[in-house]
């Protein structure tokens, strides 16, 4: 599903030089469910954003979904996110002064589908996260842990392969985090590969396999799942 | 207050990282400053224009026109009647009839000149015809030589084309035919009409303004001492003071009925005459008033704009530098000198598009050259500008409390 | 998708109201001084007879004094005719049309005696001035050529005078006391202003027509009187009118239909031949220069567009760029404000030009505002002009359709302009820079 090898990532300022990712390493499979920690600095959101098309990078190769994405243009790069990847952030990103419906319409907007097209993913996807009766509200309007759960749902809207999640309960507080975690666990099970980027351990031992990310490298691997499967590899 | 006090180079410096803005800023405060020297000088041009006095009574003055169409009209006649009875009536001052009135846009001008002969130039002046009364009825003051008296004055009849022996003419028109002489000593001199018909100068007088007041002659007049016998004539009244507007409609009412065989149109005032000729650089002034105003807000609008967004966008930097104990008068200082460094580019800048406009002015539309202290006086108003206008951003800023540096949203 | 992006326009517009009302109200402002100027310069240099303006030639002719040129400045003729030239090139009828005219005026008697007299003015002209100049009759027609030779008492009215005497009824056939003398009604004028009334621009570009139409020969027979610039370089020699009817006075103004370059080159050798035989003669002691202007040439030489019109509009486009400036750091500081939304939607698959597209519209609904704003504030300024010039500038202020389009295509061009480098910088933002929690 992904696999990156020696990807290699650098911020250059007029003076400093910043190795954000070293031959970084790391293959997702298709169902799976990764959690990636590590301390901050170490370059867990540069990989989130290399993940997700958002960033360019400077040496190695990504291949997602088979297919190997380092000469894409940014047209065909804006392309692959919308069709494949769903995001969720830290601070929910829902744009404020559209209600719900709109906000889980922007991507699907931008897919083109038929107008009954979009309205029946946008009803479902909020069916999923429980709020289609709330369609016509604000974000405002909403609870934190509500508006992550919209943001989800716009997520899944498109019905990606792929999940990309940057702290996504970091917002949140634990109750409402361990149900946001439910119902990635959910979504999961019915097939979409999740990839979770989060400093809260204990959310992390709840995923299916564990990396640990440290100066740009992945430098450990935690569960025993994970010890098996890299054993087997 | 020391220059490191001052941060003028952090101030600078975080500037250039934010080009765009400052250097829209600049511009706008550029082409504001350009248009409105060059419009500050266009209106006190005009104003001074508008201020020069025609040498007549124009606010106890007014004019009538009479046109004879009944066949066997006698002119002559009609016209002494009409004199008389114009000088009978209580409250006129005098009375005259006149074959073109001073600032009323239409008139007669003739060249003369010092030496008889085809072959030397003339000067422009504006000639009106008027009787011994002229004097008084125009307001003027003899200052050399004599006045016309009743021998002196002739019948002009339709087409005739020859000359008085006599003139009387403006202070003006004296010095610029005889530059060389005191203008006092001009009197008794012989000019030349039509190339080579003498007139003997016989009085000089203070001032008298040519009925068009944007010719370059407009301060050169010469009282020809002679009454027209035409169809279409035109009489001038100048009043006792506050008496014109009552005696108005009793002069033309008079002069209607007095004679059938004729009409009475053209009533006008001095004043009106002034309205009408002065009617277009009154409205130029006008015009870049209103532009001006609405320039100065435009521009001060947008610099409130631009830094109210600035200071939003920048409220978490200054809240820490707030925590980190600058004052909220450093603060203030900041955007105030900011915005300082900003129009000082633009008030350079503007200064030498005031002068590139001005040149084009001159070469378009032959305005005058600027004079040089209106660009320094300019560039000052411009930097007020630009400070009342940051001042309410700026102090905005300075009252954002330190505690949003703490705050994560 | 056009509606999509529309509506999130709206919203945008919306959510920053004062913002927006500012951007809006600096193009506005622009558009409506720019517009008001542009109104005003677009009328007075307008072509007043579009359909035959290239085939109407004013005549002048070098008749000036032998040691001084017209004009100081330049080398130009003459711009009038002096009454001899005037009856001289009609006599020779060398183009298809022509017609030498003046101005004067005279007073009317109308018939009913409770009816005032009146001064009124007068065109003094010849039978081939209507179908010249096409004018649009409302009754009866010009008079013919005879007329002009035979020196009939024949006129025709405008529609104004037509009303004021005859009560608007047709009045071809009736008479009317002109000057004293008995004149029959033949045409009465259909409304007839040309702006700039090109014919005779020397006594006022923008003045209205004359209130009567007579046979140019009547100024003689008549003794009418100038109206209007006369100029001299030499007194009349003689006494009376006919004198100065015959001296070297201009006051007479000439027009001439040509139909193609050939027939305009055929005339003016007939002008050069015609001045070669005046020399022989002792006049015209001034080396030839003899010129055919058509309509456009004659109103660029005679320069009817006002300084101070052409000096503001100037100004107002200076004005215009100002504002628009000012709506560049505006927008830029809105876009700025919104970088997190469009980070937020690179990251959902919005390509840089979906972004583009959505910034445009937004640039141009906002643009579009001003522009309808910016031509109500034209109209206002039109008025105010109309106010402060007075009746002079009364055909000047008023906008037409042509003007609108311009208007609001002035307003959509210059905020799109505007907008480009806002947008771009907005849609060049990267989608990975706005998605961390500040």
């Amino acid at each position: 599903m992904l696999k990156m090898m020696d990807v290699k990532k650098v911020f250059r300022t007029d003076t400093v030089e910043t190795h954000a990712l070293r031959d970084f390493n790391l293959t997702v499979d298709e169902g799976d469910f990764v959690a990636v920690t590590g301390p901050s600095g170490s370059g867990k959101t540069t990989f989130l954003n290399i993940a997700g098309l958002l960033e360019t990078f400077d040496g190695g190769q990504y291949q997602l979904d088979g297919m190997d994405v380092s000469h894409l243009n940014d047209k065909q790069r804006s392309q692959l996110r919308n069709e494949k990847i769903g995001f969720i952030f830290q601070s929910f990103n829902l744009i404020p002064d559209l209600d719900l419906f709109d906000n889980v319409d922007v991507p699907l907007r931008y897919r083109g589908f038929s107008s009954a097209e979009r309205r029946r993913r946008i009803e479902q996807s909020l069916e999923l996260v429980g709020l289609a009766n709330r369609m016509k509200h604000l974000p405002a309007q909403l609870s934190g842990g509500q508006q992550q759960r919209v943001a989800i749902a716009r997520a899944l809207a498109g019905e990606p392969r792929f999940l990309l999640a940057d702290e996504p309960t970091g917002n949140l507080d634990s109750k409402m985090a361990q149900s946001v975690m439910e119902l990635l666990q959910e979504i999961n099970r019915n097939g979409t590969t999740i990839v979770m980027v989060t400093h809260d351990s204990e959310l992390a031992q709840q995923a299916k396999r564990n990396i640990y990310v440290r100066d740009g490298k992945v430098s450990e691997l935690h569960s025993v799942a994970d010890l098996a499967a890299a054993a087997s590899a | 207050m020391s220059a490191s006090n001052l941060e003028i180079g952090p101030i600078f410096r975080a500037l250039m990282r934010n080009k765009v803005g400052a250097i829209l800023i600049a511009i706008q405060i550029a082409i504001t400053m350009t248009i409105i020297v060059n419009s500050v000088f266009i209106i006190v041009e005009r104003s001074q224009k508008m201020t020069r006095e025609s040498g007549i009574d124009e606010a106890n003055t007014f004019h009538i026109g009479s046109s004879a169409f009944a066949p066997n009209f006698n002119h002559q006649v009609s016209i002494e009647q009409d004199l008389a009875l114009l000088r009978a009536l209580p409250g006129v001052v005098d009375a005259i009839q006149i074959n073109a009135v001073p600032i009323s846009g239409s008139g007669w001008s003739m060249s003369l000149q010092t030496q008889a002969g085809a072959e030397y130039d003339g000067i422009g002046s504006a000639i009106y015809m008027v009787d011994e009364n002229g004097l008084n009825a125009l307001d003027l003051e003899l200052i050399a030589g004599e006045a016309f008296v009743a021998s002196d004055i002739r019948w002009r009849q339709r087409g005739q084309t020859d000359w008085p022996e006599q003139a009387i003419i403006t202070k003006a028109f004296a010095e610029k035919l005889f530059p060389d002489s005191e203008w006092a000593s001009v009197a008794g001199k012989t000019i030349y009409i039509n190339d080579n018909e003498p007139m003997i100068i016989k009085g000089i007088v203070d001032k008298l303004q040519a009925p068009w007041v944007g010719w370059d002659n407009v301060e050169h007049a010469l009282l020809s001492p002679e009454r027209l016998a035409f169809p279409t004539v035109r009489y001038l009244i100048r009043t006792e003071p506050g008496m014109r507007d009552k005696l108005m409609p009793e002069v033309e009412q008079a002069l209607a009925t007095s004679n059938k065989g004729r009409i009475v149109r053209g009533l006008r005032t001095s004043a009106e005459d002034r309205e009408r000729s002065y009617r277009g650089d009154s409205a130029m002034i006008k015009i870049l008033t209103t532009v001006m105003i609405i320039l100065t807000v435009v521009t001060a609008l947008g610099i409130v704009g631009l830094a109210s967004f600035s200071v939003n966008r920048r409220k978490k930097q200054i809240g820490t530098r707030r925590a980190l104990g600058a004052s909220q008068g450093a603060i203030l200082r900041y955007f105030m000198l900011e915005n300082f460094l900003i129009s000082s580019v633009g008030v350079a800048f503007g200064a030498a598009l005031t002068v590139g406009l001005n040149v084009v002015l001159v070469n378009a539309f032959s305005l005058s050259a600027i004079d040089w202290f209106y660009i320094p006086i300019g560039m000052i108003t411009l930097w007020l500008v630009g400070q009342l206008a940051v001042y309410g951003p700026a102090k905005k800023a300075a009252n954002i409390a330190p505690a949003i540096a703490t705050r994560t949203v | 998708m056009f509606g999509y992006y529309l509506k999130l326009a709206l919203k945008s517009i919306k959510r920053n109201p004062i913002l927006s009302a500012l951007m809006v109200a600096a193009i506005a402002l622009g558009i409506g001084s720019s517009m008001t100027t542009i109104t005003v310069n677009y009328l007075m240099s307008a072509d007043p007879i579009p359909e035959k303006s290239q085939q109407l030639f004013y005549v002048q002719v070098d008749s000036w004094d032998p040691t001084s040129p017209y004009n100081d400045d330049n080398n130009d003729p003459p711009n009038q005719l002096t009454w001899t030239e005037a009856t001289n090139l009609m006599a020779a009828k060398k183009a298809k049309r022509q017609t030498a005219m003046a101005k004067s005026g005279a007073v009317i008697e109308p018939s009913n005696p409770d009816d005032k007299p009146f001064e009124a003015s007068i065109r003094l002209t010849f039978a081939d001035f209507f179908p010249m100049f096409n004018t649009p009759f409302l009754y009866g027609n010009g008079w013919d050529q005879q007329s002009d030779l035979a020196r009939d008492y024949v006129v025709v009215l405008t529609r104004e005078i037509n009303d004021k005497v005859f009560g608007g009824e047709n009045s071809v056939g009736k008479n009317i006391v002109i000057m004293g003398q008995n004149f029959r009604v033949v045409g009465v004028l259909d409304h007839w202003q040309p702006v700039p009334k090109f014919y005779d621009v020397n006594n006022g570009a923008f003045d209205e027509t004359e209130e009567l139409f007579m046979p140019f020969y009547l100024k003689e027979e008549l003794e009418l009187p100038n109206w209007g610039n006369t100029n001299c370089w030499k007194s009349p020699e003689g006494e009376g009118f006919k004198a100065f009817l015959r001296s070297e006075c201009v006051n007479f103004q000439m027009w001439v239909e040509l139909e193609n370059s050939q027939q305009e080159a055929e005339y003016l050798d007939f002008l050069n031949s015609y001045v070669s035989e005046q020399k022989a003669l002792g006049r015209f002691a001034r080396p030839m220069n003899n010129r055919l202007s058509d309509v456009m040439e004659w109103m660029e030489n005679q320069q009817v567009v006002a300084d101070d019109a052409q000096i503001m509009l100037w100004l107002s486009f200076m004005f215009l760029a100002v504002c628009l400036l000012n709506t560049i750091g505006l927008l830029l500081a809105k876009f700025t404000g919104k970088s997190a939304e469009i980070g937020l939607r690179r990251a959902l698959g919005a390509t840089k030009s979906n972004l583009f597209i959505q910034h445009l519209v937004e640039t141009a609904v906002i643009g579009l505002c001003g522009g309808v704003l910016g031509l109500a504030l034209a109209l206002l300024g039109l008025q105010g002009i109309g106010a402060l010039y007075g009746s002079f500038v009364e055909h000047l202020t008023q906008l037409d359709f042509t003007l609108v389009v311009i208007g609001l295509g002035l307003s959509l061009v210059a905020s799109i302009a505007a907008g480009l480098y806002p947008t771009w910088r907005a849609c060049n933002i990267a989608p990975a820079s706005q998605l961390k929690s500040q």
